[in-house]
């Protein structure tokens, strides 16, 4: 489905990944983990096509998804005709937007005809407290909710391939759990998930592959359990 | 006493919507891209002479026998004008923002940009018609509604009822339309708003639109109410009405309609206790005063919700 190819890119003059290769298939969900600056959201940021200053510039390689190459598409029609969706770090939520508005604003790009009332009520069963506080304004939900919120809008958008950055990030260790399980409850429901997190052991238990990067460049791939038992991988990310 | 109360308040509200309207585009643009877009009072110059010169040629091969309904002529000029000045407000966007933009620039070098690009329309507008002021035609016939001592002329209601129309207009595009709630959302967020599957240039365009629109409807009704045109009379009326947008708070479009009138009653009321050469002096030091208490104004929120 998804296929990264050698892929080199920088910020300015600074190469931030130094030719990567890893794939995804349909149905899969993957993970990619590694320390605090490896270039997990560099790649992700690089598959949503996002423009600069934020996101890096693609210098070599190829992103290749469902056969097509990803890098002359801008970033709002990867997600409207090619339905891919990020859910970044640090949620970029729409504050000043009702929690209901956040999720409809998603729906921008989806054909008329669409069925926006099953998205709606698919996104409200998977998380009960976002339908209670759905007239709420959203800066006002607590990091768990805002987190919730962000996926639900990624899954809005109507996309069957998400990409999350760090979900777990800032919540509290049940809550982190109940996400994950989300997240698995999605995956049955055919959506291939690209996930990346700094809670390696976590991610390595839920996901069906996943793959190592340090410093820009893929060091080790395998499936969770593998990876798990790997003892490289456990010495530097599972704490021994 | 009781008469030229009124008759001021009248005054400060027509002067107010002129003011309102234009903080308003300042306010669209502000609050989708954080630019302060100085070259504004130049558009609502540019839509003055783009009247005067539409309304000029209409008279002259349309209409030659004249006879026509002024209403009319108004009703064909101000899309025509709304039209060209959204061209023009679109292709500054285009030729001088967005290369900006693209290439990651400071938001201060955009600012910059926008200086130079007012003071070129200026100048440009200065080498087309020479320095001299052109007059905009008369095409309604004033007509004065007198009660108890008040007088009103029919172009001034026109000036308010105009306001308060395109507010209206605004407010409901933002809040109940799916392109509105993309720029509220870009307001706050945006480096989100391609991941919702929206072309931020294109919520950027449309601003740009709409604020070129409203400057086009202020800049007909100036002309009509006031027929001078000079290239240089966006200067001062789009810093005020800027300054109007801030003391309102920016942050909301409803700042920027109370600002705009805000600013009209202190001109207005000070003008009918001082000497009119104090007018300016003594609003902005008002103004000045308002904004050391609140520096957001009065609708601003500290954080980054805009619009």
């Amino acid at each position: 489905m998804l296929e990264i190819k050698d892929l080199k890119v920088r910020y300015g003059n600074i190469e931030a990944l130094h030719g990567i290769s890893f794939t995804v298939d349909k149905g899969e969900i993957v993970t990619l983990i590694g320390a605090n600056g490896a270039g997990k959201t560099t790649t992700l940021m690089s598959i949503a096509r996002l423009p600069r200053p934020e996101a890096p510039t693609v210098i070599a390689g190829d992103i290749i998804y469902d056969g097509e190459s990803l890098l002359n598409v801008s970033p709002d029609v990867v997600v409207a005709e090619k339905r891919i969706a990020l859910v970044p770090e640090g949620r970029h939520i729409f504050g000043n937007l009702s929690v209901q508005e956040n999720l409809q604003i998603a729906t921008y790009a989806l054909d008329k005809d669409a069925n926006v009332k099953d998205a709606y009520e698919k996104v409200y069963s998977l998380f009960p407290r976002l339908y209670e506080r759905r007239k709420q304004r959203s800066e006002s939900l607590s990091g768990g909710e805002q987190q919730m919120l962000a996926v639900g809008r990624a899954l809005m958008t109507g996309s069957n391939f998400i990409m999350l950055d760090e979900p777990s990030m800032g919540l509290a260790p049940v809550l982190v759990y109940d996400m994950f399980k989300a997240l698995r409850q999605m995956n049955e429901e055919n959506m291939t998930i690209l996930l990346i997190e700094q809670n390696a052991k976590i991610a390595l238990e839920f996901a069906h592959r996943g793959y190592v990067i340090d410093t820009g460049e893929i060091v080790a791939s395998g499936t969770g359990k593998e990876l798990m038992e790997n003892p490289d991988v456990k010495k530097a990310y599972l704490g021994g | 006493m009781f008469t030229s109360f009124f008759q001021n308040i009248i005054n400060a509200l027509q002067w107010g919507s002129f003011y309102s309207m234009i903080a308003l585009g300042y306010c669209l643009v502000y609050g989708v891209l954080r630019l302060i877009n100085f070259a504004h009072g130049d558009i609502f110059m540019v839509a003055a002479y783009l009247g005067f010169i539409f309304i000029t040629f209409l008279f002259k091969y349309i209409f030659v026998g004249g006879g026509v309904s002024g209403w009319l002529i108004l009703a064909i000029t101000l899309p025509v004008v709304m039209f060209f000045t959204s061209v023009l407000g679109v292709f500054i966007e285009r030729v001088a923002y967005r290369p900006l933009r693209e290439k990651g620039a400071h938001r201060l070098y955009v600012v910059i940009t926008a200086l130079m690009v007012g003071l070129i329309l200026e100048n440009g507008n200065l080498a087309l018609f020479g320095a001299s002021s052109r007059k905009f035609p008369a095409i309604i016939h004033r007509s004065v509604i007198s009660f108890s001592g008040v007088h009103i002329t029919n172009l001034k209601v026109l000036v308010i009822i105009a306001a308060f129309v395109t507010f209206a207009f605004l407010q409901a595009i933002v809040n109940k339309t799916k392109i509105g709630m993309a720029m509220r959302a870009i307001s706050y967020d945006k480096f989100a708003i391609p991941l919702m599957g929206i072309p931020v240039n294109k919520v950027i365009v449309f601003t740009f639109i709409l604020g070129s629109s409203l400057a086009a409807v202020a800049g007909v009704l100036f002309g009509m109410s006031y027929p001078v045109l000079n290239p240089y009379m966006g200067m001062i009326i789009g810093w005020k009405a800027f300054i109007a947008a801030v003391v309102g708070g920016i942050g909301d479009i409803k700042g920027a309609f109370l600002g705009g009138f805000l600013l009209g009653f202190i001109e207005i009321l000070i003008v009918s206790f001082f000497s009119s050469n104090l007018k300016d002096l003594i609003s902005f030091l008002i103004l000045l005063i308002i904004l050391v208490i609140k520096p957001t104004g009065f609708y601003g929120v500290a954080k980054s919700t805009k619009i």
